[in-house]
């Protein structure tokens, strides 16, 4: 999962960044301004938006009207030290999806996000079943018929964004942009690379099952389709 | 309006008294004017009786040539009473009621009125003289024989007009003082009508609501037109002093908020997994560092607060040498200059005395040299140029930085302002500093003012009068 930071304060953006890249493996940008912000986000890469109310340049509620006037509906979390219910509800109708006061539990603000990231794909559960597999987020644990599967963090990475989006054609380009931020080099054969030891790993808890992940040459990689049904929802 | 004073009541009682008095005078007057002009009727009325007693005075037809009184003729009243002497003293006639004044005939008593007590009423007596030819036709031109007359008429009748009068009067200006009381109070209630309505809308305005839209009549209204425009200034003024108050501590939460939540995440950034001990030093000291901008911030904001809260002069007027205060920062921003490769070039006169307090004076030279030395690039240098003018001493600070963009140049005193946010964050400043110069400034009536070019430099001006 990517994540847009947009915090002018730099200790904080800091230590929000090296949590949400330690604690839930997330990649993180950071924006220091909300022009910057705005920029960010036209790419369309992220999976999540925390945006701060009091930026330089363009505010947070200007950042988020123009996220949610270009019809991008990535999920905006708003980190506020401002007091009143009137600025809440006034961010809440202009398309925030949560807040959280400042000064804020980290805790707290790691479940938040896991919990719009997955709202945003549509789960309402932490839980997430596809093809026999079973992936917990909050532990960030995935299981092959009952067994555990020891997973790379990219790996864990690669099928958690898999998982989120089921029976959709995922393209190398799409994960590189969701699993990395600017900091990292993009090379597609990284992907292969993961997706290859991904695969052998799943595919070897459960003997003469068919595959986890289907790879549609030149368009990208694939969830396979459900066999045991109840399981794929 | 019970326990307090009214001017209601007041201006009631006034009017009151005053028409309570002009009733007394008018009563008084009305009585000695009546009593004058009943007497003098009475005492006509009196003269013109006497004269008809005067009249029933008959030659008697004697060998004596004596008089003598014929009441046959004679119409008088019942109650009035009269005697008749002549001027050998005999009692020529009496009233039949009146057993006689006992006063007898004397030539020496003059003409006048007297008041006697006759039958237990008040009666007034006229003494006139009068006298009476007998025989006019005989020769040497008959007789002169004198008489005098005592006649007198009871004064109740009089005394009951006068009273009556009065009476008429005193009920008229009774009824005048009924009938103004509550015309008064009912005209001044209208009156003060307006007084009424600006009262409530000025009860109306409170911290949430500011709005006091004055009626046209108190506006219109020359006695309450400049009630009206105080009142309305008064509130403007605390309006604004309220906003910007409430505005400063919204701000001073939001950054108070903001350095907790830095030092909350760093610490529980640390707890969030078993962490090498080296990493653990590193994140202490980053969670000291941040606290350290938390300690800062809140001394700044303690020192805005001290600065603006001393509004008025200290008692004992301070005063300092500013080329040793900047003599003194200079040596303490050795150290910074020195880390930055800046190099502070310097012109002062001997002396220049200002009227701030020597801590005061270094707050805003060492503020405006540290802006000044984070702004340049290494290598570059900042100028601080102290000059003695009539009855200003001018300080300006240079620097060769990056400039401020001029949109923001008005805003760059304002409190927590900060023209590149992330760039003062990096370098912990709270955005109070200009802030704290200025009020410094402009407490002993100095000026400060900010000119810069982007590209090119700032150049801070501070103006102070000379101490």
């Amino acid at each position: 999962m990517r994540v847009l930071l947009v915090e002018d304060e730099v200790r904080l953006a800091e230590n929000l960044a090296a949590a949400l890249r330690d604690a839930a493996g997330f990649a993180v940008d950071w924006a220091a301004d909300g022009e910057e912000g705005d920029e960010f986000a036209r790419g369309c890469v992220y999976d999540l938006v925390i945006l701060d109310l009091m930026l330089p340049k363009l505010d947070g509620l200007g950042v988020l009207k123009r996220l949610r006037a270009r019809k991008d509906s990535t999920p905006v979390l708003i980190l506020t030290a401002r007091e009143g219910k009137a600025a809440i509800i006034e961010l809440l109708n202009a398309g925030a999806d949560d807040y959280l006061a400042k000064p804020f539990d980290l805790g707290e603000l790691l479940a938040r996000t896991k919990a719009l990231i997955r709202r945003g794909k549509g789960a309402a559960h932490p839980l997430l079943f596809a093809v026999n597999v079973e992936v917990n987020t909050l532990e960030q644990t995935v299981r092959r018929a009952g067994s555990l599967v020891d997973l790379s963090p990219t790996e864990y990475r690669i099928l958690e964004y898999l998982m989120h989006h089921p029976r959709k054609v995922v393209s190398k380009r799409e994960l590189l942009e969701h699993l990395y931020d600017y900091n990292w080099e993009h090379h597609s054969n990284v992907i292969e690379a993961h997706v290859s030891n991904l695969r052998r790993k799943l595919d070897a808890a459960e003997s003469d099952a068919m595959p986890v992940i289907e790879t549609l040459r030149g368009r990208g990689y694939r969830l396979a389709a459900a066999t045991e049904p109840g399981h794929d929802e | 309006m019970t326990s307090s004073r009214s001017i209601t009541w007041r201006l009631i009682g006034a009017v009151l008294a005053v028409e309570f008095a002009a009733a007394a005078l008018v009563i008084s007057l009305s009585w000695g004017y009546e009593r004058h002009a009943h007497f003098r009727a009475f005492d006509v009325m009196l003269h013109g009786r006497a004269d008809s007693v005067l009249g029933a005075v008959q030659d008697a037809e004697d060998a004596q040539d004596n008089v003598m009184l014929d009441t046959a003729d004679l119409r008088l009243p019942s109650e009035d009473i009269y005697e008749v002497y002549d001027e050998r003293g005999r009692l020529l006639g009496r009233s039949a009621n009146w057993s006689g004044s006992g006063e007898g005939y004397s030539i020496a008593a003059k003409d006048g009125f007297v008041r006697r007590i006759v039958n237990g009423q008040h009666y007034r007596l006229l003494r006139a003289h009068g006298s009476r030819i007998v025989d006019p036709g005989e020769p040497g031109g008959g007789t002169l024989r004198h008489v005098t007359v005592l006649y007198g008429a009871p004064t109740e009748h009089v005394w009951d007009a006068i009273w009556h009068a009065v009476a008429v009067y005193a009920a008229g200006n009774l009824l005048l003082l009924l009938v103004t009381g509550p015309l008064v109070a009912w005209v001044l209630h209208r009156g003060l009508a307006p007084l009424r309505e600006l009262a409530a809308l000025a009860g109306n305005v409170s911290a949430d609501a500011w709005e006091f839209e004055p009626p046209e009549t108190a506006r219109s209204t020359r006695e309450l037109a400049p009630l009206t425009h105080a009142l309305e200034s008064v509130l403007e003024r605390l309006e604004r002093a309220f906003i910007q108050q409430r505005t400063f501590v919204s701000d001073a939460a939001h950054e108070l908020k903001t350095a907790v939540a830095v030092v909350k995440s760093s610490l529980q950034l640390l707890g969030l997994r078993t962490r090498t001990p080296a990493e653990y030093q590193a994140g202490l000291d980053r969670c000291v560092a941040d606290t350290a901008r938390l300690e800062d911030l809140v001394a700044k904001m303690l020192t805005l607060a001290r600065v603006e809260s001393a509004a008025t002069p200290a008692s004992a007027p301070a005063t300092c040498d500013v080329v040793q205060c900047v003599e003194e920062t200079m040596r303490e921003m050795e150290t910074v200059a020195a880390l930055r490769q800046v190099r502070v070039e310097r012109t002062a006169p001997e002396r220049a005395n200002v009227p701030l307090t020597v801590e005061d004076c270094q707050l805003v030279i060492s503020n405006l040299l540290l802006n000044a030395l984070q702004h340049s690039p290494a290598g570059s240098q900042v100028q601080l140029n102290l000059t003695v003018m009539n009855d200003a001493v001018e300080l300006r600070v240079a620097d060769h930085g990056e400039g401020i963009d001029p949109a923001l140049q008005p805003h760059v005193f304002d409190r927590f302002f900060r023209g590149d946010p992330s760039r003062s964050r990096a370098t912990g400043g709270a955005g109070l500093g200009l802030a704290i110069c200025k009020a410094v400034v402009e407490k002993p009536g100095g000026t400060i003012t900010l000119a810069s070019t982007p590209g090119q430099g700032t150049i801070v001006t501070v103006r102070l009068p000379r101490a």
